[in-house]
C-alpha cells in the first residue's frame, strides 16, 4: 500500500497536478513519523504509510508557508479527510488547488509519553467505523482490509457508547466531573499546542490573543485555564472531527479529545450534526433551523 | 532585594493632545525622594503602565533638564494599554519603570552639525535630543530638522516645530505626504521625507544624523545620507522592538545576540549592519 | 568508601522535611506519565530515575504563572502590594542531571544587571538532589552540550540507584551534605550511571553555521512541519521567555509574569502590525539561535542541556535534536 501511495503521488507530481505532496515520512528521532513536503517525483521514496502516521496533516493547509506552494496534494486518513471537508465548507481551502489523497486506515497506534509507539491503538481508532476515506479525490489502499475491521468496531461503538472513556465521564456526577476537569485543567501551561495542532483552529488572531478587551486571562491559573479550554471546546462545536491532534500535542497530557468529543456528541444528539461528512454543508454554528431543539439553552 | 518588575507611582501633571491619536503626558514621581534621585540620559526609554490594563514601552521624549521635577512621554492610541492611557488626566496615577537602555552620545556630538530626520510618531524619540541641543544651543553647529507625517493632522509637536525654527542656525524642513486642505495654512512641503532630505543637501562633513521613523523611510534616507558623506558611525537610530521586561530577561527584543532593551535602543548604522535583520 | 542511603531513609529524610514545613518536589507517576510535582506525602513520589518527564524542575524556580504585585486604586491614588516572598525551604529530589544543569545556566540571566528576586529567592531556598541516569534514549544528547548521565552541575547532591532499594549519595555542596548528614551509612558499593548517549553532530560547528546563515532558506525548509505549538519551549528546562500582563479590573488586580514562547506568532508582533518573525522558519531560527549562539555569547552557556524533552513531546516529531541533525547536514 505504501508503494501504491508513492506511485500515486509520483504521478501527480510528474503530471504537475500538484506542486507539493504533504505526506508522512520518517523525519523524527529514531525514524519517528511526521509530515514531509515532497515537491519532486524523485523524492517520493520519503513517503511512508503505516500505523504510526499519527498527525492530522490538514493542519498545514491553512498555513501561509504551505499555501505558498500552490497546488497541494495531501495524504489523509478517513478522520483527517473530514477535517479537510470542514475547512472547505468554511471556505478556508480552495478545492481547485487541492488533491485529497485518502488512505485506507485500519487504526493508528498511539504514542507513549516518550514518543515511541505503544502496542495499542488510539481510543478513537478502537471505535472507528470509517476505514475508507470519504470525500477524497482518490483512495489508496485495500478497501476490504478496512471493512473487515468495521464490523468489530461497529460492535465496540455500540456497546461502549462511542468511547469507553467518554462513557465513564458521563457516568460521573456533576461534582465528580467538575473535579475531574479541574485536575486536568490545573496542569494546562497555556502553550496553545492544542490550538496550533488543530486543523480547525485557523483564526488569524485567536480570541486568546485578543486583548481589547482581554476575554480570557492569559495566565496559566485555574481561572484562565478553565476559560481557555472550555471556550476552545465550544468554538469546535460541530467542527471538531475527533482526530485527537490536540490531545497528542498537549504536553500536559490533558484529555482534550474527550472534552471536544463531548461537544461533538452534543451536536450529534441535539442537531443530528456530524462534522465533515459532506461538502457544501453549512456550519452548525452559523445556521439556524426552525426545528432546532433549544433544550441546551433552557 | 528589590522587586525589579514593580513600577514607581507617578502623578500625571499635564496631558497634551498632539494629533488625533497621539498624546504627550508629563509625569512626576509621587515619592519626592525618588524624584530627587532620578536621572536619565537623552534617548533612554521607560515602561509606562496603567494599572489593571498593562505596560507599554515609550521613549522619554523630553530633555533631562528638568529630570528631578518631571519628564514626558508620547504615545499613539493603538493598542490595549494606549487606549486606556488616552483617558488619563492630571492627578491620575500611572506606573513607570526605568530609565532603561543606552542613550544618544549627545556630549560627543558637541561641536558638530546635526541632522534630525523623523517620520510620523517617531518624532518623540528625536524630540528629546532636539530639546537638549537647543537648550545647549552654543555647543552645537548647524541643526537641520527634517520631519514629515502622512497628513498635516498627524504632525506631532507641530507648534514646537515653528518655535525650534526661531533658534539661530536651525533649519526646520517639514513635509506631509498628502496636501492639507486649502483652509489650512501650510508653509511646509508636500513630499516624502527622503525627498526633502535629498533636496536639503545636508553635508556629512563634521556632522551627525539621527534618523527614526518607519522602516521604509529609514531605508530610503540612509543612501542619501551616505551619498552626502555621512559615515555609518555617524548615523544613529533608535530601534523599537517589542519588549516586555526592559531588563534583558524576557527574551523577545533581541536582534541576534544584541538585546535592544539593554544594548539599545540607540544604534549606529555601523552597529546595525553587523546585526541580523530581526527588527 | 561510599555513602549509602536506603529508600526508606530517603523517604524518612524527606518526610521529616515535610513535617518541618518544607516544600518537597519529586517525580510523581500518573498512569504512564511522570512529572515533577509538589508532594504532601512521600508515598506520592516515585523514586525511580527516569528520563521521560512531562515537565522540568524549572517551574519550581520560575513558575509558569507568578504574581509580581497586587494593586488597589483609591481615588486618584494607587496602592501597590508586593507579592509575598518565597520563604520556605524547598527540596527538589529526583531531578534529571539535565534538569539540575539548567539552573546554573539560568542563574546569570536572572542576575544580569538586575536581580530577579522571584527566581533568586527560590534558588537560595532550594536544595536540588538529582538521580544519575540509568538509561538514555534516542532523544538524549547531553553529551553534545557538555553534560553526561552523571553530571553534577547544578545539583547539591546526586543519587546513584544501586538497584537494591538503596542509593549511593554523592554530596556536591554544603546544602547537599547537610540534607544527608547522619542519614547515610558507609559501604563499598559504588553507583554507576548509564553510558553516555551517542551523538554524531558537533554543536560548536553548528553554532558557527547558525551565526553565518541567518538568511538561509534552510530555516524555512527544516521548520516546515513545525506548527508552532510551542510545546518544546514549555517542557524545556532552560526556556525562560515570559510575558508581563495585568489581570483583574481597573480598580483592583494584579500584575503577573507568565511563561511565553518564541514559537507564538504574537511574540514579537509590534503594535503597528509589523512582525519581524512572521514565519515558523524565523521563529525556529530564533529558538535555535538563542540556545546555541545568543545565550553562549552573553552567558557562556548553551541554553540547552540536551535533555531531549522537546523532541520527546513534539507531536510533529521535531525539536532541538532533529533540528540540529538537519542543520548538521548543512555544515558538512
Amino acid at each position: 500500500m505504501e508503494n501504491e501511495l508513492r506511485n500515486a503521488i509520483r504521478e501527480l507530481l510528474e503530471k504537475q497536478e500538484i506542486d507539493v505532496a504533504i505526506g508522512y515520512g520518517r523525519v523524527g528521532v529514531d525514524g519517528a513519523v511526521g509530515a514531509v513536503f515532497v515537491t519532486s517525483p524523485d523524492d517520493v521514496e520519503q513517503i511512508v504509510w503505516n500505523d504510526e502516521c499519527r498527525q492530522n496533516l490538514a493542519v498545514h493547509l491553512t498555513r501561509p508557508e504551505v499555501k505558498a506552494f500552490g497546488k497541494i496534494g495531501i495524504v489523509v486518513k478517513p478522520c483527517d479527510a473530514r477535517a479537510v471537508v470542514v475547512l472547505a465548507n468554511e471556505a478556508q481551502v480552495d478545492l481547485d488547488l487541492l488533491t485529497i489523497i485518502g488512505v485506507v486506515c485500519s487504526g493508528i497506534k498511539r504514542a507513549k509519553p516518550d514518543g515511541t509507539t505503544a502496542d495499542e491503538y488510539y481510543a478513537k481508532c478502537e471505535t472507528c467505523v470509517q476505514h475508507t476515506p470519504q470525500n477524497v479525490t482518490l483512495v489508496v489502499g485495500d478497501v476490504a482490509e478496512g471493512e473487515a475491521l468495521d464490523a468489530k468496531n461497529e460492535q465496540n461503538a455500540a456497546t461502549a457508547g462511542n468511547n469507553a472513556k467518554l462513557a465513564k465521564l458521563r457516568a460521573m456526577t456533576v461534582e465528580e466531573r467538575f473535579a475531574y476537569w479541574r485536575e486536568q485543567f490545573s496542569r494546562c501551561v497555556r502553550c496553545y499546542a492544542c490550538r496550533q495542532s488543530c486543523p480547525m483552529c485557523y483564526c488569524n488572531r485567536c480570541v486568546a490573543d485578543k486583548n481589547r478587551p482581554t476575554r480570557i486571562d492569559t495566565s496559566a491559573s485555574l481561572k484562565g485555564n478553565f476559560a481557555w479550554n472550555i471556550l476552545r471546546a465550544f468554538h469546535l462545536a460541530g467542527r471538531c472531527v475527533g482526530c485527537g491532534a490536540c490531545a497528542s500535542a498537549c504536553p500536559a497530557g490533558i484529555e482534550l479529545d474527550l472534552l471536544n468529543l463531548t461537544v461533538s456528541d452534543a451536536a450529534k444528539e441535539h442537531f443530528g450534526f456530524v462534522a465533515g461528512t459532506e461538502f457544501g454543508v453549512d456550519p452548525l454554528i452559523g445556521t439556524y433551523a426552525d426545528d432546532d431543539k433549544e433544550e441546551f439553552i433552557r | 532585594m528589590e522587586n525589579i518588575y514593580k513600577p514607581d507611582l507617578m502623578e500625571v501633571v499635564k496631558v497634551k493632545q498632539e494629533t488625533g491619536d497621539v498624546k504627550r503626558v508629563r509625569i512626576r514621581f509621587k515619592d519626592p525622594e525618588k524624584a530627587k534621585q532620578f536621572s536619565f540620559n537623552v534617548g533612554q526609554f521607560g515602561i509606562f503602565s496603567v494599572f489593571g490594563v498593562g505596560e507599554s514601552v515609550f521613549n522619554i521624549c523630553c530633555s533631562n533638564s528638568h529630570q528631578n521635577e518631571y519628564f514626558e512621554f508620547c504615545f499613539r492610541k493603538v493598542g490595549r494599554v494606549t487606549e486606556r492611557m488616552w483617558d488619563v488626566e492630571p492627578g491620575d496615577t500611572i506606573g513607570f519603570r526605568g530609565p532603561f537602555g543606552n542613550s544618544y552620545p549627545i556630549k560627543e556630538w558637541e561641536g558638530k552639525n546635526l541632522v534630525f530626520v523623523a517620520g510620523g510618531i517617531a518624532m518623540p524619540p528625536i524630540r528629546c535630543a532636539i530639546q537638549y541641543c537647543l537648550e545647549n544651543r552654543d555647543k552645537y553647529g548647524k541643526i537641520t530638522i527634517v520631519y514629515g507625517a502622512r497628513t498635516y493632522g498627524d504632525l506631532v509637536c507641530r507648534t514646537e516645530l515653528d518655535e525650534w525654527a526661531k533658534y539661530p542656525n536651525v533649519d526646520v524642513l517639514k513635509t506631509v505626504d498628502i496636501a492639507p486642505a486649502e483652509e489650512i495654512e501650510w508653509d511646509g512641503r508636500v513630499d516624502f521625507v527622503p525627498t526633502v532630505l535629498k533636496d536639503s543637501n545636508v553635508s556629512g562633513e563634521n556632522a551627525i544624523a539621527l534618523v527614526v521613523g518607519p522602516p521604509i523611510m529609514i531605508k530610503l534616507s540612509l543612501p542619501i545620507l551616505s551619498e552626502n558623506g555621512f559615515k555609518d558611525e555617524d548615523i544613529f537610530t533608535s530601534l523599537e522592538n517589542r519588549m516586555k521586561c526592559g531588563l534583558g530577561k524576557c527574551g523577545r527584543c533581541n536582534c541576534g545576540s544584541v538585546y535592544v532593551c539593554k544594548e539599545g535602543p540607540v544604534f549606529t548604522q555601523a552597529d546595525i549592519k553587523n546585526m541580523p535583520d530581526d527588527y | 568508601m561510599s555513602q549509602i542511603v536506603t529508600l526508606e531513609q530517603l523517604k524518612q529524610t524527606l518526610g521529616a522535611k515535610l513535617a518541618a514545613g518544607a516544600k518537597v518536589v519529586a517525580p510523581v507517576l500518573d498512569g504512564e506519565f511522570a512529572s515533577f510535582k509538589e508532594i504532601a506525602d512521600v508515598e506520592q513520589a516515585s523514586f525511580v530515575p527516569r528520563i521521560c518527564m512531562q515537565n522540568s524542575i524549572e517551574e519550581f524556580f520560575f513558575p509558569k504563572h507568578e504574581t509580581i504585585f497586587t494593586f488597589v486604586r483609591q481615588g486618584n491614588d494607587v496602592v501597590l502590594n508586593d507579592a509575598p516572598d518565597f520563604d520556605v525551604e524547598q527540596i527538589v529530589v529526583g531531578a534529571r542531571p539535565c534538569d539540575a544543569a539548567a539552573l546554573p545556566v539560568l542563574d546569570p540571566l536572572f542576575a544580569w544587571d538586575y536581580d530577579d528576586r522571584f527566581y533568586q529567592r527560590r534558588r537560595a531556598k532550594s536544595t536540588v538532589v538529582s538521580f544519575a541516569c540509568t538509561q538514555s534514549d534516542a532523544h538524549c544528547f547531553c553529551t553534545a552540550v557538555g553534560g553526561s548521565p552523571e553530571n553534577t552541575h547544578g545539583a547539591d547532591a546526586i543519587l546513584f540507584d544501586l538497584g537494591d532499594g538503596s542509593f549511593e549519595v554523592r554530596a556536591i555542596t554544603d546544602k547537599g551534605k547537610a540534607l544527608f548528614d547522619g542519614k547515610t551509612t558507609e559501604s563499598d558499593k559504588v553507583g554507576k550511571a548509564c553510558d553516555a548517549p551517542v551523538v554524531n553532530f558537533d554543536v560548536w560547528k553548528i553554532a558557527d553555521w547558525i551565526r553565518a546563515n541567518f538568511d538561509s532558506p534552510v530555516w524555512e525548509q527544516v521548520s516546515l512541519r513545525c506548527v508552532g505549538c510551542g510545546t518544546c519551549a514549555y517542557v524545556c528546562p532552560t526556556c525562560h521567555c515570559f510575558d508581563i500582563v495585568d489581570e483583574g479590573s481597573y480598580k483592583k488586580g494584579k500584575r503577573v509574569k507568565n511563561w511565553d514562547s518564541c514559537q507564538d506568532a504574537m511574540f514579537t508582533m509590534h503594535a503597528s502590525g509589523h512582525n519581524p518573525r512572521d514565519t515558523q522558519g524565523k521563529r525556529q531560527r530564533q529558538r535555535l539561535t538563542h540556545k546555541f549562539v545568543i545565550y553562549p555569547d552573553k552567558f557562556k552557556f548553551y541554553l540547552c542541556t540536551g535533555c531531549g524533552s522537546c523532541s520527546r513531546s513534539c507531536a510533529q516529531m521535531f525539536g532541538v535534536r532533529p533540528c540540529l541533525e538537519a542543520l548538521d547536514k548543512e555544515v558538512q
